[in-house]
């Protein structure tokens, strides 16, 4: 099958998907047994008042009507408003997304830094030190509440060693680079702007590290299990005898063969760490969705929640698309079908 | 299993593990199958695995060293009341005139801004963290294995149905869905462990489904069939034993991630409230005191830490034993 076709179809595969996990968040939002209105509201608020706010949000609609309506909105680009803040969604999932994307995009990007070669060092030395060290490092640091360590970071780092900001993603008096994605580190490469890319590289080192050992334990094992794996073919034995160095068997022939499991795990760890990031954003006063969804969560307001929810499930699975087009570059034997 | 084992040297049986070292003496020393009756066979094949199962799991030093914590952890759990000074602490007793003290000799872990002993509340708190993963991790293991064992054995429209049902809570982040789930119930441990629960199963369920596939074209629960044994003896009788370890080991290297994610709700504030003595409130408690008064956020971290570190160490090995291939 062609490529093109093929991914339209997994384009076309996810609608379904999505249109389940729009009844699965509006059932979660609607089975709400406390009185979201009522909180918005205010204490002082009047029955009046109340039942305003209500026919405003069409609460007092029949669910179905209600869903339909949501439905409609989603489609036309309206996710609702919130109850606390009085902002569409939309929007503010627009200022909040990049942040979030930067952070989770750059732990990604450390875990695999980290994990690949901790995953070959171990295959290479399997069931030497070596080995045993990378297993016991992975696991410890995998098992730390990200939160905690993210403040035992923020402090040692920050504060005691002083060699990184101890929060947000700039100084209060550098105004961010004009936004084309909103990712400050492209925006202030593309505008040639070194010096605001330097500091917000600064500002993001900390929080992607603690972000990134969750993943870090995934991966190291998975590479070590495919290579492992790829290391007893009988290539492998033909190019030893033939005389090629080691190290070139491993780096151009085995690896390659390896990673197509390794970038399954990663793009999975992809979805984690974005869930991972509302943590550590709490902590670092990062100002991604992360804060945002925590607060709308702990003031019942449910149309950011709603939103937050659709957005991650859209960006995993294109997530998802985008791993299964890399395998096909990897790995030409590929077929799409 | 037997057939498949790639390096039957390792284990210690110098049948190359074809005879089982714990059935039956009447078990002739070669071969099994022949000449015995089924159920005997199965029991006994399946004994073996167990006890190839073991001996792989205890030849894992780091797995036996995580399961020595564990079973330190669990003893500090039960006899909590015990060794903590203050138990009264953990129910929320204050001790306005012992607020922020450091840890001191009174104090082992210091006090909080109510003067509450931080290692008597933590060393209560271990029993409340192994019966929250427990919950959690029974709650989504029934619900997974069911959806999953329907979805294998049924095939067909109803497998299509279940697993869409599956792929849409697995599109978004477990913490994100478990984070709505538990908001719209409500703040509270209770109603955080059945949200945590609703977004784990799907993992059990593609499991699960997986294993029964495979199982459903076994010749003996075609024989099951054949002499008239109705769907539902055959899923509970005669698939899903089969189907225990793998599901069991899941549900052992599921058990940290879980403590993790109550501990990550309890610390959002949606989890425990306080004075519950749950590690990830008490966290969130101490972290407007951070990192002045360290102490107060720093113990129960570390306690997080333990037994999750405890769990995936003993994760680590029995993976080893369901998969041979991940660790050789």
């Amino acid at each position: 099958m062609n490529i093109r076709v093929y991914i339209l179809r997994r384009i076309a595969l996810i609608i379904p998907t999505l249109i389940g996990l729009s009844v699965l968040t509006f059932s979660i939002a609607r089975i709400v047994p406390g009185d979201p209105v009522g909180l918005a509201a205010g204490p002082r608020a009047t029955e009046e008042i109340k039942e305003a706010l209500r026919r405003e949000f069409g609460f007092d609609q029949p669910l179905p009507i209600q869903y339909v309506s949501y439905m409609a909105g989603l489609f036309r680009g309206d996710w609702g408003e919130s109850l606390y803040t009085r902002r569409k969604v939309v929007s503010e999932l627009r200022a909040f997304w990049p942040a979030t994307l930067e952070l989770t995009t750059a732990a990604v990007i450390i875990a695999t830094l980290l994990g690949v070669p901790a995953g070959v060092i171990s295959a290479m030395y399997r069931n030497r030190l070596p080995d045993h060290v990378a297993r016991v490092l992975s696991l410890f640091f995998v098992s730390f509440p990200s939160f905690w360590l993210a403040m035992i970071f923020q402090t040692w780092f920050g504060r005691d060693l002083g060699l990184f900001p101890i929060g947000k993603r700039l100084p209060v008096l550098v105004s961010p680079p004009a936004p084309t994605t909103g990712l400050f580190l492209i925006d202030s490469l593309v505008q040639l702007d070194f010096e605001t890319f330097l500091v917000s590289l600064r500002h993001l080192f900390i929080p992607a590290l603690v972000l990134s050992f969750g993943a870090f334990a995934s991966i190291t094992r998975i590479t070590r299990a495919s290579m492992v794996e790829a290391l007893e073919k009988d290539f492998v034995r033909m190019e030893r005898a033939i005389g090629i160095p080691y190290r070139v068997i491993i780096f151009k022939y085995v690896l390659r063969n390896a990673l197509i499991a390794t970038i399954t795990v990663i793009s999975l760890n992809f979805g984690w760490l974005m869930a991972g990031a509302i943590l550590i954003e709490t902590i670092f006063d990062w100002p991604g969705l992360g804060l945002y969804a925590v607060h709308a969560s702990l003031s019942l307001d449910f149309q950011p929640i709603m939103g937050i929810a659709i957005l991650y499930g859209v960006v995993f699975s294109v997530v998802n698309i985008l791993t299964d087009i890399v395998y096909g570059i990897l790995d030409p034997r590929i077929r799409y079908g | 299993m037997a057939e498949r084992h790639p390096h039957p040297k390792s284990f210690p049986h110098k049948e190359g593990g074809t005879s089982s070292p714990v059935s039956s003496p009447s078990l002739p020393g070669g071969g099994r199958g022949r000449g015995m009756g089924r159920s005997q066979t199965a029991r006994s094949a399946r004994w073996e695995n167990i006890a190839r199962g073991l001996y792989r799991f205890r030849s894992n030093r780091l797995s036996m060293i995580g399961l020595m914590m564990l079973i330190c952890i669990l003893l500090i759990a039960v006899f909590a009341p015990v060794i903590a000074p203050y138990p009264e602490d953990a129910a929320g007793k204050t001790r306005v005139s012992a607020r922020l003290q450091p840890p001191s000799e009174d104090f082992a872990f210091g006090t909080d801004k109510v003067g509450r002993d931080i290692f008597s509340r933590v060393v209560m708190g271990a029993g409340l963290a192994l019966q929250v993963g427990t919950v959690i991790i029974l709650l989504a293991t029934s619900i997974g294995v069911t959806i999953g064992a329907i979805s294998g054995y049924a095939g067909g429209w109803i497998d299509d149905l279940l697993m869409r049902v599956t792929d849409i809570f697995l599109t978004v982040p477990a913490l994100v869905l478990a984070i709505a789930i538990s908001a719209a119930l409500g703040k509270g441990i209770i109603n955080a462990m059945i949200g945590i629960s609703l977004v784990w199963w799907p993992g059990f369920a593609r499991l699960t489904r997986s294993l029964v596939l495979s199982l459903r074209e076994e010749p003996f629960v075609e024989a099951a069939y054949g002499i008239g044994a109705g769907h539902m003896r055959i899923i509970f009788r005669h698939i899903l034993p089969n189907a225990v370890s793998p599901i069991i080991i899941k549900m052992t290297t599921d058990f940290g991630f879980a403590v993790l994610t109550a501990a990550a709700l309890g610390f959002i504030g949606l989890g425990a409230q306080p004075p519950t003595p749950e590690w990830g409130a008490m966290i969130n408690d101490g972290r407007r005191y951070f990192p002045d008064e360290w102490w107060i956020a720093t113990f129960p971290g570390l306690a997080i830490w333990l037994m999750v570190f405890s769990w995936n160490l003993i994760g680590d090995g029995l993976r080893d034993v369901l998969d041979p291939r991940s660790r050789r």
